[in-house]
């Protein structure tokens, strides 16, 4: 038996919507890309043996270099500016008044900022020296003497903890603002009910 | 000076859609690849500078790290919580701080997984702070991470490299 199969016509899909969807795709992907703003990281462990409870005081036979951190004349914010020491030296290191942030700051500027750096780096690296210059066995201690040390900005801090990793110095240790209530504190202020 | 214009028969004339259609099919499946959704977690801060960071990425087998994000007023952002330590009140910048403490808690969970033998969290700490944070604060995540409740003792500083520094 004979079918009578009709000639297909010409037929055509129709491109028009699945073109305006893939380009709202394309608009969305666009949108969401983002370029990721980070690429390092300085990885560290926190002591596993202390918890939250303070070390009174570091134990004075280990080697150290300790680097203190100041923040002078926060009052009026043209003028504040972050001052470092190294150990007991006469010498201080100040740091450029009102820095904005290498992104913000003019090339003259982040130059005198990097060769504070480097001169107490020299400083650091003597120090580790006389102490018999294995930089493992030398701890960098890092402070921040409160009240006012606790506002050195995090990047100066970084910036010194950096000094210390340069040279190999890997055990670091912070010390500065306690929490802004004492427990003693704390358990009055939950007494008090407020 | 009336000029006759010869315009083409227009009408039968169709573009072959099929070459830009291949060409928006790669864009979208390039998009598709390089989309990173895990940057949506970072605040957008000024980082600080390190010549000694280590490049971001994970090993095979690293724990999902959880990001905490210090903007420079002293706000925390961390997951979907925001707390302000900037308080005047050191009894507000303390109620901040455990409210921290208790949302990192509630995050992290009591995946036994996720607990080393000796009993502290396997969970690194990013703490991505802008440079001009002060660092009383920093110091004061880094003590909620280090609870008792919570035991976290893996943290990364989230630093950049200075501009021009070659790789190591």
């Amino acid at each position: 038996m004979a079918l009578d199969i009709p000639e297909p016509e010409e037929t055509e899909l129709n491109m028009t919507p699945m073109i305006d969807i893939v380009f709202q795709l394309i608009i969305f992907f666009l949108l969401s890309l983002k370029f990721k703003t980070i690429d390092r990281r300085i990885e560290s462990m926190l002591p596993k043996d202390r918890g939250l409870a303070p070390t009174p005081t570091f134990p004075e036979d280990f080697l150290k270099v300790k680097i203190k951190a100041f923040r002078r004349d926060m009052k009026d914010k043209n003028k504040a500016y972050t001052l470092l020491k190294i150990d007991n030296d006469a010498n201080v290191y100040k740091l450029p008044q009102a820095w904005k942030g290498r992104l913000k700051e003019t090339p003259d500027r982040i130059a005198q900022y990097d060769k504070i750096m480097r001169s107490m780096k020299t400083v650091v690296q003597r120090k580790m020296r006389e102490h018999g210059g294995n930089p493992e066995e030398v701890k960098g201690e890092i402070v921040a003497p409160a009240p006012k040390g606790g506002a050195v900005p995090h990047g100066d801090i970084i910036q010194v903890l950096n000094i210390f990793l340069e040279l190999g110095m890997i055990d670091v240790v912070f010390e500065g603002a306690a929490t802004p209530l004492t427990s003693r504190e704390r358990s009055a202020r939950a007494k008090a009910g407020k | 000076m009336a000029r006759r214009s010869v315009i083409p028969d227009t009408e039968d004339a169709k573009m072959n859609m099929t070459p830009m259609i291949d060409m928006t099919f790669l864009l979208v499946v390039f998009f598709m690849l390089t989309i990173d959704l895990s940057s949506k977690e970072f605040y957008p801060v000024d980082l600080p500078y390190a010549t000694q960071g280590n490049e971001d990425k994970d090993k095979v087998g690293d724990v999902k790290r959880f990001v905490i994000n210090l903007s420079g007023d002293g706000h925390v952002y961390f997951k979907t919580y925001e707390f302000d330590l900037a308080s005047e009140d050191p009894g507000e910048q303390d109620d901040a701080i455990q409210a921290l403490q208790d949302s990192i808690r509630q995050v992290l969970g009591n995946d036994p997984t996720l607990i080393e033998p000796d009993g502290s969290s396997k969970v690194p700490v990013m703490i991505h702070a802008d440079w001009g944070a002060k660092w009383k604060y920093v110091q004061w995540i880094m003590q909620a991470c280090a609870h008792p409740d919570i035991k976290i003792y893996k943290l990364q500083f989230a630093v950049k490299r200075p501009p021009g520094m070659k790789d190591k």
